[in-house]
């Protein structure tokens, strides 16, 4: 098992970051398709990615979080170190990427 | 048993069969190593003539020194073998050779599966060689984008050979793959955890992982390619259903990676070789590793960045480019590193390090231009112009032939067990690193004066004469250095005196055993107690070679390795390795058949040669394990280990896990590629969705359930409950094929057929494995009684329920939804 938990502690927090990236992606792509339902609610497009970028980016704060925690960290220091440094930049990466949602044409 | 006895009693075990014979029936990773790299080199010579055709065409303008048929055949060739049959594979063979003498330990994982992924890159390169040979080679440019590669751009043969010689040279791709993951994981010198593995290692892990999850999507883009070539699945045909931007998208969710799978290796190379050039250890070395992981994941988030110019929304556009910009920090902190280790040693000027000199000032600027080509305004501009070639080949030569030139200088003594004796090194390094630049920096230039890529000729007066003349002079004397480096590699080999052990004075462990190296290259395993053992004790090689270590008793007359913990490096069991062996060159052969029937549409040899492969499979498998229990069984130092055979996760069950992460990126891919044709195709939706009924769903449901049940059940009622639940699912499949009839029709009907096709092929993979299992266990075989043998088949049996349930509901949903 611990063999288990420093593969996921070290390949978790990217991954995340690749999973909702490709994600907000996707739904970009479903949102701006003539072929699928408007967005529910009365929201547009860009609240709803908007709305999924925060949802990504709280994803990976919690990700960092656990990965702070004294209760998940690995012991080995160095392995401890890198998987926080991963967290850190999975979570600048999210905020980085996403933020496009918030400023440019949605399906233009 | 004094170092020389014990020396003579290994290599017994141990060596390849002696002539002409050992070439073809050699596991042995050493042997493997070495014959991936020679091959890979063959194939960069043939590449760089290619190179040399192209620059001596583009000299000047209105050539005829060749015309547009065979100039595409040369640029499209140059490209491909430069990217799969020698960058690749050159990585795949240092790996091979190095990664279990630096991990200390004596073999790879699987050292049939090395041996059968090399022959299938010789065979699927050879079938490449033979079409530039015959002048029927691939002509629609290195990514065979459709309709220019489809049947009405190209009804020749060409393409097909790229689609199915490529497909075939990725097993070994994904072969190597597995191979690396496993070894590196679970083959280290006990004690290594992975904060003391080599940072070589590391990055040849971060590689393998990336080959595994980038590699699929092409090998999937391939056959879908293949399938509307062939039989007219129209997968990219407009008119009926399909996108030629699906092609795109499959393609760079490989190509973008793949660029990052060329630089790591070479990263690690520099991450091994400049502290020991500087004399001292590498600054940083957590944060290069964080750094290579986050640059091997990011990577897969660039792919859109090589479409900018097909249409995609601006915010698409937006997350691509900024995703894009992102990827040069982790690239920045590896370079910062590497300055601050030069900092703070003390640099010697040999050979290996001019070599990185070149590489620092060549993949920065190579860099650089890829921000600038990050930024969508400026990529509108420059996109399929020289410009970008001239970016391509200073990230590509500058990030990983520079670096791998520096790995060949220093481990050459390593090779051949000589003295550095280069005499033309010197003047090689010069002649290369100047005709490069000549080459390609000028060639930004003519990209930016409007000069696009993959044109044959050009017309005079446009301001591209000079810098084409300067740019295929400057190749040819590039050329000249490259040849100079390796007639001067050969007269080392040839005249240079016996070296030394260590003779640059490294750390790491490769360097701990007498070279060339013994077949077995440890005579015993070590304890690694830090992520430099020779620099902590410079006499552990002779320690080694008494026999003071694992497993330095050849008393049971097998070749045996450790496995050890991952997190920790904790002895976990002895494996036994398999002896020397045809079978993997007879197999890759009966696969080259496969491939070499859809080539040629003999359409009999495909099912023939696949019961071919099935059966070399079997017979491959059977052989693992014997039907005696050991128990644990002393391996020196004091711990007595279980063998891998009476281990609850034997070797087999990680590679399996290894291989359906590849496998399971292909289903994602597929699925993608599904959802990308339902969104965005023109000419959808079709002219009606197949709507399964309830009977239908009720057998998926009720197959999946029984094929999952049967794997963890006794052995008789699993059995019988696993094949009745996996011939549900097949029944439920072929159902689901006479809802749309005709695959050529739309292609909604084609991708539910291959969607349909992938599922049986994993019902047949699971039934074969519960009747092999239950063999195994009628013959009383030690894994499939009580050892992780029933685990691997739980896995596959798992997936082939988890990949049926989701066909169903994939097929389903448009019907449902409508």
């Amino acid at each position: 098992m611990a063999d288990v938990k420093a593969v996921l502690r070290l390949s978790l927090p990217l991954g995340i970051w690749l999973a909702s990236f490709s994600a907000v992606y996707g739904l970009h792509g479903l949102l701006c398709s003539s072929r699928w339902a408007a967005p529910p609610l009365g929201l547009s497009e860009r609240a709803l990615l908007i709305g999924a970028a925060i949802a990504a980016i709280a994803a990976q704060s919690l990700c960092l979080a656990v990965m702070w925690s004294p209760r998940w960290q690995d012991p080995d220091l160095s392995i401890r170190r890198v998987s926080l440094a991963l967290a850190a930049t999975a979570l600048v990466a999210a905020i980085w990427t996403l933020v496009p949602a918030t400023a440019t044409a949605s399906c233009i | 048993m004094n170092a020389l006895q014990r020396h003579r009693a290994l290599s017994r075990i141990w060596a390849s069969a002696p002539g002409l014979r050992g070439w073809f029936t050699t596991v042995n990773h050493t042997d493997l190593g070495r014959m991936f790299l020679v091959v890979a080199v063959f194939f960069f010579i043939v590449g760089g003539i290619l190179a040399m055709l192209i620059r001596a065409q583009l000299a000047s303008p209105r050539s005829a020194f060749l015309g547009p048929d065979h100039y595409n055949q040369v640029f499209t060739m140059h490209g491909t073998i430069m990217m799969f049959l020698f960058a690749i594979p050159l990585f795949e063979g240092l790996a091979v050779y190095l990664l279990p003498k630096m991990l200390g330990t004596r073999d790879l994982a699987f050292p049939r599966l090395t041996a059968y992924g090399f022959w299938c890159y010789v065979f699927g390169g050879a079938m490449m060689v033979f079409s530039l040979l015959a002048g029927v080679a691939p002509d629609s440019g290195w990514f065979m984008y459709p309709p220019l590669s489809s049947t009405i751009g190209a009804p020749g043969i060409n393409p097909d050979f790229w689609l199915i010689g490529i497909t075939f040279v990725e097993i070994s791709a994904i072969s190597a793959a597995v191979e690396i993951t496993v070894t590196i994981l679970r083959y280290r010198a006990p004690g290594m955890s992975l904060s003391r593995m080599p940072i070589f290692a590391w990055y040849a892990l971060v590689t393998a992982v990336m080959i595994l999850t980038g590699f699929p999507p092409l090998i999937l883009g391939s056959i879908l390619l293949e399938l509307e070539r062939a039989f007219g699945l129209p997968f990219f045909q407009v008119a009926q259903g399909g996108d030629a931007l699906l092609w795109q998208h499959l393609f760079w969710l490989f190509g973008h990676p793949e660029v990052y799978i060329i630089f790591l290796p070479a990263a690690g190379a520099i991450s091994t070789i400049l502290p020991v050039m500087a004399r001292t250890t590498l600054m940083g070395y957590g944060w290069i590793v964080a750094a290579a992981v986050s640059l091997g994941v990011l990577s897969f988030g660039l792919w859109v960045h090589h479409m900018f110019t097909t249409g995609i929304p601006h915010m698409g556009l937006a997350f691509f480019s900024a995703a894009s910009t992102l990827v040069a920090v982790p690239t920045a902190v590896q370079i910062f590193a590497w300055i601050g280790t030069l900092s703070k040693g003390q640099p010697r000027l040999h050979l290996p390090m001019l070599w990185l000199l070149a590489f620092f000032a060549t993949f920065v600027i190579g860099g650089l231009t890829g921000v600038m080509v990050a930024i969508v305004p400026f990529d509108w501009q420059a996109h399929d112009t020289y410009f970008i070639v001239a970016h391509l080949h200073y990230v590509l030569i500058g990030g990983f032939v520079f670096p791998m030139l520096a790995a060949l200088y220093y481990w050459t003594p390593h090779f051949t067990g000589r003295k550095t004796y280069f005499q033309l090194g010197d003047a090689a390094f010069w002649l290369v690193f100047v005709g490069f630049h000549g080459t390609f920096l000028l060639l930004h230039w003519a990209g930016l004066l409007g000069m696009r890529r993959r044109i044959d000729t050009y017309e005079a007066g446009q301001g591209w004469e000079a810098i084409n003349l300067i740019a295929s002079i400057s190749g040819f004397v590039m050329a000249i250095g490259f040849a100079l480096v390796l007639i001067d590699v050969v007269i080392n080999a040839v005249v240079a005196i016996r070296g030394s052990r260590d003779p640059w004075g490294a750390g790491t462990l490769e360097w701990a055993m007498p070279t060339p190296a013994a077949p077995y290259n440890f005579a015993s395993l070590p304890h690694v107690t830090s992520r430099d053992p020779l620099y902590d004790d410079p006499a552990l090689p002779v320690r080694l070679a008494r026999g003071e270590g694992y497993l330095g008793d050849p008393a049971r007359g097998r070749r045996e390795t450790l496995s050890v913990e991952i997190a920790s490096g904790a002895p976990r069991y002895i494996t036994v390795f398999p002896g020397n062996t045809g079978l993997p060159m007879l197999m890759s052969a009966v696969t080259g058949l496969f491939f070499l029937g859809m080539l040629l549409k003999a359409y009999w040899l495909v099912p023939v040669s696949a019961l071919g492969v099935i059966g070399c499979a079997l017979f491959w498998a059977w052989s693992l394990g014997g039907t005696t229990p050991e128990g644990p069984l002393p391996v020196g130092r004091g711990p007595a280990l279980v063998t891998a055979s009476e281990a609850a996760d034997p070797p087999g069950w990680w590679g399996s896990i290894f291989l359906l992460l590849a496998d399971g990126t292909f289903f994602g891919s597929l699925l993608f590629g599904y959802a990308f044709l339902w969104t965005i195709a023109p000419n959808w939706p079709p002219p009606s969705y197949a709507e399964p009924s309830l009977g239908l769903a009720a057998t998926v449901l009720a197959g999946a359930a029984l094929a999952g049940l049967g794997a963890r059940l006794r052995p008789l009622a699993g059995l019988v409950l696993g094949v009745a639940g996996v011939g549900a699912l097949a029944l439920a499949a072929i159902w689901t094929l006479t809802l749309v009839p005709d695959p050529a029709a739309h292609a909604y009907n084609a991708t539910l057929w291959v969607l349909v096709g992938y599922a049986l092929l994993h019902q047949a993979i699971a039934l074969l494995m519960l009747l092999f299992l239950a063999f195994r266990r009628r013959a009383g075989h030690i894994g499939a009684l009580s050892g992780g043998e029933p685990r691997i088949v739980r896995l596959w049996c798992d997936y082939a329920a988890l990949v049926s349930l989701v066909v169903a509901l994939a097929i389903g949903l448009p019907g449902w939804l409508t």
